[in-house]
């Protein structure tokens, strides 16, 4: 039996996938932290202990994310798009367009019927367009940033906000507190701005059915429910959405594995 | 204090050609030349790329001093920092163009000094005897960048050329207002020759000016020729080296050296062709830089797309230049000089109007990009959005998004960071975007496969 692995090293999160016989048989994620080459190994020892394998049964790793180049047990590096788009395709066949909200990125891509991407955006170089916009207010709401999504739904009066940028929008925040607007308001209306973001990358690089939403954004249900208020359109989301990336890493090690053995 | 800050290393880009191999040296020479015409009483302006005023300035024997470039070499040799930290201590928003916040702070810091700050890139920038500003390309730093100059060199007068072309439009002809704008450009012409004779006292020598005028049409045709040759499979050469032949083009017209530059890399390029030799040994994808400025601290960045096998061999970006013999007029029968460099300025910035004319929804730039799609075989576009880069960056996007509805659909990547701000970039990240371009055309060359 062939065993692989995908290690996405990304900017807040790191995520291990291990996989036989094209099923995901154990994964973890943890932060990622200052030393992505101790958390390369951290998180993948983690997802090898679920799986009862040590790295010597790994027939075939392939790293991804931000720190990609911090795996020295991978075999290659491929990007996170190409591990993104493969990753989704395994999930959702029927998806041609996905977005990835990270912690540093928001991506979105389309892909072909095999999983390749064929066009993608990144959200420009601001915490505005990305999970750490987020995280920027969850810290100033003194919130778990887990229970953001649940809480933005109780919101009756959502409250606008006047800026897209992060560093602005904790300031108004901190206005809106002290003028006594309620969590869920500052909430659902942070989550508007954000999907205005994603509105916009979307509409330019044009929506194709069906449409999936990945990366840890996904695990914000008042953020998935605004993108699909901004979209007009049902996304498609994974029960895990911050390992997508990793599990299309895993995929690529299957092939090249798979190529390995067929060549021999 | 910003005077003890040192600069970062930076490893040398790797060149394709011998030809962009010596432009290095060229740029160094010609800075050193500024220098010493200053110590030997010569009058030097600071001048601008693509302001018409090339064989002028040259027939008068004035030395121009191209503060763009200037700037550029600090932000290729990872010196710009401080000198933009300057700037915005004198009250410049670090948003203005950084090429403009180089040299202001520049100026500032060695006016308070009365010498070149310590360890000036390649010696310094000389202190002007007037400054030719412009207004041209909608660019507004030609317009205000020498005015704010003055705040640290008052005694210096400044001259700002109105260039203006005709506006495109679909539904008229530009031909029917064209001789306004010429008879225009050669009194703004006219004006700059006589500021330049009184703030000088150098006279104008019309014989040398129309011999030099002949010299540039001779060095425009040679480098349109010259660069059509990257249309070969392999091609030759890339953007990455346009970026270091763009010297001549922009900062030596009207010279010999010029045109003696593109002779000798037009021959190189002839035999590269002959012996099959591309920029990379196996050539996979075909790309168009299809605008913006370059990161000027980056153009690494060229080794790495071409480490995937990735080839630039057309560019938008300081191809300033067409075969004067493919306009629609004979330039060859203006005989005063200055018309003669009207018309050929009018007749290049609207170069590619008939051609936006004739296919519905489209634009002179996006024209532009269908051609060299087409003659070049390409495969994919990248740009280049410098954020202090305002001129630039209007109307890339809305240029792809265009080409997608009236042409096709090319896969595109737009990088982000600047011309000199270094703390605009990350490697990491930048590479990360080529990688993922990369599989995308990868993806888009093998479909259905």
């Amino acid at each position: 039996m062939i065993h692989i692995a995908g290690v996405d090293i990304g900017s807040a999160f790191s995520k291990a996938v291990i996989m036989a016989e094209n099923k995901i048989i154990a994964y973890q994620v943890k932060p990622s932290g200052g030393n992505y080459r101790l958390t390369a190994e951290q998180v993948t020892k983690g997802a090898l202990t679920k799986a009862k394998l040590s790295l010597k049964d790994i027939d075939y790793v392939v790293a991804t994310g931000y720190g990609a180049a911090n795996v020295p047990f991978s075999r290659e590096a491929v990007s996170d798009i190409s591990c993104l788009a493969r990753g989704v395709h395994y999930l959702f066949p029927t998806a041609r367009t996905a977005i990835d909200i990270g912690g540093q990125f928001t991506r979105v891509f389309k892909l072909d019927k095999r999983g390749r991407a064929t066009a993608f955006l990144l959200s420009e170089k601001c915490a505005a367009g990305s999970g750490r916009f987020l995280q920027v207010i969850a810290k100033v709401l003194q919130i778990d940033l887990k229970d953001i999504g649940e809480l933005s739904l109780k919101s009756r009066n959502r409250v606008d906000f006047n800026t897209g940028c992060a560093v602005f929008a904790e300031s108004e925040a901190i206005s809106r507190i002290a003028e006594g607007a309620a969590k869920e308001d500052i909430l659902a209306g942070l989550h508007r701005a954000l999907a205005a973001k994603v509105q916009a990358m979307v509409e330019r690089l044009g929506i194709e059915p069906d449409c999936a939403l990945v990366g840890g954004g996904a695990k914000d249900i008042g953020l998935v429910r605004s993108i699909e208020e901004s979209l007009a359109c049902r996304l498609l989301t994974p029960d895990e959405p911050q390992i997508v990336a990793a599990l299309g890493a895993a995929l690529i090690a299957g092939e090249k594995a798979a190529a390995i053995k067929a060549s021999r | 204090m910003t005077e003890e800050k040192k600069p970062e290393e930076k490893k040398k880009r790797k060149t394709a050609t011998e030809a962009a191999a010596k432009i290095g040296p060229m740029v160094k020479a010609m800075i050193a030349d500024v220098l010493q015409a200053r110590k030997e009483g010569k009058p030097i302006a600071y001048t601008f790329i693509c302001c018409c005023y090339d064989e002028i300035v040259r027939a008068m024997d004035i030395v121009p001093a191209w503060t763009e470039n200037y700037a550029g070499i600090c932000g290729a040799k990872r010196d710009a920092q401080r000198f933009l930290e300057r700037a915005e201590s004198e009250g410049f928003s670090r948003s203005l163009c950084t090429y403009a916040l180089c040299g202001l702070g520049f100026d500032a810091w060695r006016e308070q000094l009365g010498e070149m700050p310590p360890d000036a890139p390649w010696g310094g920038q000389a202190r002007p005897d007037v400054m030719l500003g412009s207004g041209q390309i909608l660019c507004d730093p030609r317009n205000k960048w020498y005015q704010a100059a003055q705040h640290y060199i008052p005694d210096v007068p400044v001259y700002a050329v109105g260039l203006p072309w005709p506006p495109y439009e679909s539904d008229y002809d530009y031909r029917e207002v064209q001789d306004y704008y010429v008879k225009y450009i050669v009194e703004e012409l006219r004006g700059l020759v006589a500021f330049l004779e009184r703030h000088t006292g150098r006279k104008m020598d019309w014989d040398r000016l129309s011999e030099l005028v002949d010299l540039t049409d001779r060095t425009w045709n040679l480098i349109w020729e010259t660069y059509e040759l990257r249309r070969a499979i392999p091609s030759p050469m890339g953007t990455g080296d346009a970026m270091n032949t763009m010297v001549p083009i922009v900062f030596m017209m009207a010279t010999q050296q010029a045109y003696d530059f593109f002779k000798e890399l037009n021959e190189e390029l002839r035999h590269k062709i002959a012996n099959k030799e591309g920029e990379v040994p196996d050539e996979k994808y075909r790309l168009m830089w299809g605008g913006g400025l370059p990161a000027w601290f980056a153009l690494n960045d060229f080794n790495y797309f071409n480490s995937k096998g990735a080839v630039f061999p057309v560019e938008t970006t300081y191809r300033t230049v067409e075969a004067v013999y493919n306009f629609d007029i004979d330039l060859s029968k203006i005989s005063d000089p200055l018309e003669h460099i009207a018309w050929r300025w009018v007749k290049f910035w609207t170069y590619w109007y008939d051609k936006a004319r004739k296919r519905p929804g489209s634009h002179p730039d996006v024209e532009r990009l269908i051609q060299y799609i087409e003659d070049y075989k390409i495969d994919g576009i990248v740009m280049h959005e410098a954020f202090s880069c305002r001129t630039w960056h209007v109307g890339l996007i809305w240029q792809l998004n265009r080409l997608k509805k009236i042409y096709r659909d090319i896969p595109s990547l737009i990088l982000e960071s600047d011309i000199v701000d270094i703390s605009s970039y990350n490697e990491a990240d930048t590479r990360a975007r080529i990688d993922a371009f990369i599989d995308t055309l990868e993806a888009v060359k093998s479909k259905g496969k």
